[in-house]
């Protein structure tokens, strides 16, 4: 039952994107289109969901069993480069199709402040294994709609006449206010 | 190649450890400062406390116990952690020494609608329940003053924020009522 | 040598308009969002990263030399996390509540795609001086956009600033200022603001 909450929580109600302003980059920069914010959205989930299950073993039996809490950034970050580096060798040798698709992404979302984020949200709330998974999946999947949303609107909006100095990134980041607001509708779903 | 990477990770190890080693005391008075003024709001006579490592239903639980210049307990304090309308309420919880009644409450985090839920940190609200009595269980009534003596009004507006607190609180006295007064209070 | 001030002036005053993040160079969003809901937070953060762009510029310049070309954005990934991790325990230590109000956004410098921008664009290419310039001017001018930001918000948020009421009680705030949308809200309006400035100024000067 937490676990579905859990889900929830992260995806809709506390959306990464909208309610913490983590991901703003790509969701700015990757939003365009919808396929682009599709692939851009899929990869970055299966690096959250990831990087929880590979990080939360490193907080619990490195950092904290040796005492050593001030190394997490440092930690934290090399193994998601890593991580991200490894699974880009991966699609790049077994799938070149979905290389092709997705593979440019791959370094980007090393810089994601959605996946360190998620990282250190899981240490703070002191969710166990199996929670921070469920955690980095649903970070991940409230990215995806947030930006599948936005590239579905943006390409609405390329038809519409935004005045110049609004053009690009300033309508981009109204719209993602009027978002923000729509998704304060969520609050309150799980009580207590 | 691997060898530089080494380096530089031996050098920023060594000097995270020496900035640790000098940040870490001051970071740790810090949150006892803080503890320590959140215990003394909510138990106004306590001059020290005790710290109380307890297991209730197969968890840890942190009680501390107020004392008085004479060493007298005072009541005791403990933290209610729950979910409130966006994201968790921490509260500090004072009862009194017959277990009766609360001493008062402090709301140390929270993440709820500024000028709306948020205003259950405003001494208005807080103050409420200072002399609650806690049993059968806080409960919190709209639009009108408090009825009985374990009601509070909740915020107009703020229903669920107000809610989330009372919520919160009575979890957490009924908690710690499992293991006191039963025990012993610790000398 | 008046050349090379000229230079280094030159590398100082980019951050501070042409290439202001995070209004022009599109950078280091997440904390200008995330912090701003007040002057005092946004220029701690500002300060916080200025800190750290810095010491991660000089760091990478005086080592450009002798890293090699494939490990190097895994050394200045550490080489920042080992300056935000020492500015987050400053904080905590010594200015706690600006360490709580900021909270987890200060270890979110590490992706603060400024530093590492700075870092991979700027740092290990030029020698010190340069790169301390960039830095600075980068840093001041994220520090003011914060503060530009935490200012707007602040004041139409809660009617004061610092704690000084400056709208009288006849004003009512505009509680969706604190909120997350308004930061998108007030964002998106200062880029446009921006840009309309950056034309006008291109317009005078092609005149």
């Amino acid at each position: 039952m937490k676990l579905i909450l859990i889900f929830i929580s992260a995806s809709l109600i506390n959306n990464f994107v909208l309610t913490y302003f983590l991901g703003i980059c790509p969701f700015l920069g990757v939003s365009n289109k919808t396929e682009n914010a599709l692939n851009m959205g899929l990869a970055t989930t299966f690096v959250m969901t990831l990087t929880a299950a590979v990080t939360w073993p490193i907080y619990t039996y490195l950092l904290v069993k040796f005492n050593i809490p001030f190394l997490e950034y440092v930690a934290f970050i090399i193994a998601i480069a890593a991580l991200v580096q490894l699974v880009e060798m991966y699609i790049r040798k077994s799938s070149p199709a979905v290389y092709r698709a997705m593979g440019i992404y791959l370094p980007l979302i090393t810089t994601n402040c959605a996946v360190l984020g998620l990282a250190l949200f899981m240490v703070l709330r002191d969710y166990n294994y199996i929670e921070s998974i469920i955690f980095g999946f649903g970070t991940g999947a409230g990215f995806t709609l947030a930006m599948l949303m936005m590239s579905g609107i943006r390409e609405e909006l390329e038809f519409a006449d935004v005045p110049k100095v609004f053009q690009g990134v300033s309508i981009t980041l109204i719209i993602a206010g009027m978002m923000a607001l729509a998704f304060m509708g969520f609050a309150g779903l799980i009580r207590g | 190649m691997f060898l530089v990477l080494t380096v530089i990770g031996a050098i920023s190890g060594g000097i995270l450890a020496g900035v640790f080693h000098v940040a870490d005391p001051l970071i740790q008075a810090n949150r006892e400062k803080e503890l320590k003024e959140a215990i003394f709001v909510v138990l106004p006579e306590a001059k020290d406390y005790k710290v109380m490592e307890k297991e209730i239903d197969k968890e840890k639980a942190t009680i501390y116990q107020g004392i008085d210049a004479n060493s007298k307990p005072v009541g005791i304090a403990f933290i209610a952690d729950g979910g409130g309308f966006q994201g968790n309420i921490r509260i500090m919880v004072g009862l009194s020494i017959d277990y009766l009644k609360l001493k008062g409450i402090r709301i140390l985090e929270q993440n709820e609608t500024p000028g709306l839920g948020n205003r259950i940190k405003e001494p208005a609200f807080e103050d409420q329940f200072k002399g609650l009595e806690i049993r059968p269980k806080i409960e919190y009534i709209k639009y009108r003053k408090p009825e009985k003596p374990n009601q509070i009004t909740a915020i107009t507006g703020a229903t669920i924020s107000s809610d989330a607190v009372v919520k919160n609180v009575n979890n957490a006295v009924s908690r710690v009522l499992k293991v006191f007064p039963q025990e012993e209070v610790v000398k | 040598m008046a050349d090379n001030n000229q230079n280094l002036w030159h590398e100082f005053q980019k951050g501070l308009w042409q290439d202001i993040p995070p209004f022009r160079l599109v950078l280091g969003t997440c904390p200008a969002l995330a912090v701003t809901n007040s002057v005092i937070n946004g220029i701690a953060m500002g300060l916080a990263t200025l800190f750290v762009l810095l010491f991660a510029n000089i760091s990478v310049s005086a080592i450009r030399k002798i890293v090699p070309a494939q490990v190097r954005i895994a050394a200045y990934v550490v080489i920042i996390a080992l300056y935000v991790t020492v500015a987050d325990m400053f904080l905590a230590a010594m200015f706690p509540p600006i360490s709580k109000a900021l909270g987890p956004y200060v270890p979110l410098i590490i992706v603060n795609c400024i530093i590492l921008g700075r870092a991979e664009g700027f740092a290990q290419k030029n020698p010190i001086t340069p790169s301390i310039m960039d830095a600075i001017g980068m840093g001041i001018g994220f520090a003011l956009s914060l503060a530009v930001m935490g200012l707007i918000r602040e004041i139409f948020g809660f009617g004061s600033i610092l704690d000084i009421k400056l709208l009288g009680a006849w004003f009512e705030p505009w509680i969706v200022m604190i909120l997350p949308a308004g930061a998108f809200f007030v964002f998106g309006f200062l880029v446009a603001l921006v840009n309309y400035l950056s034309r006008k100024k291109a317009e005078t000067v092609c005149h």
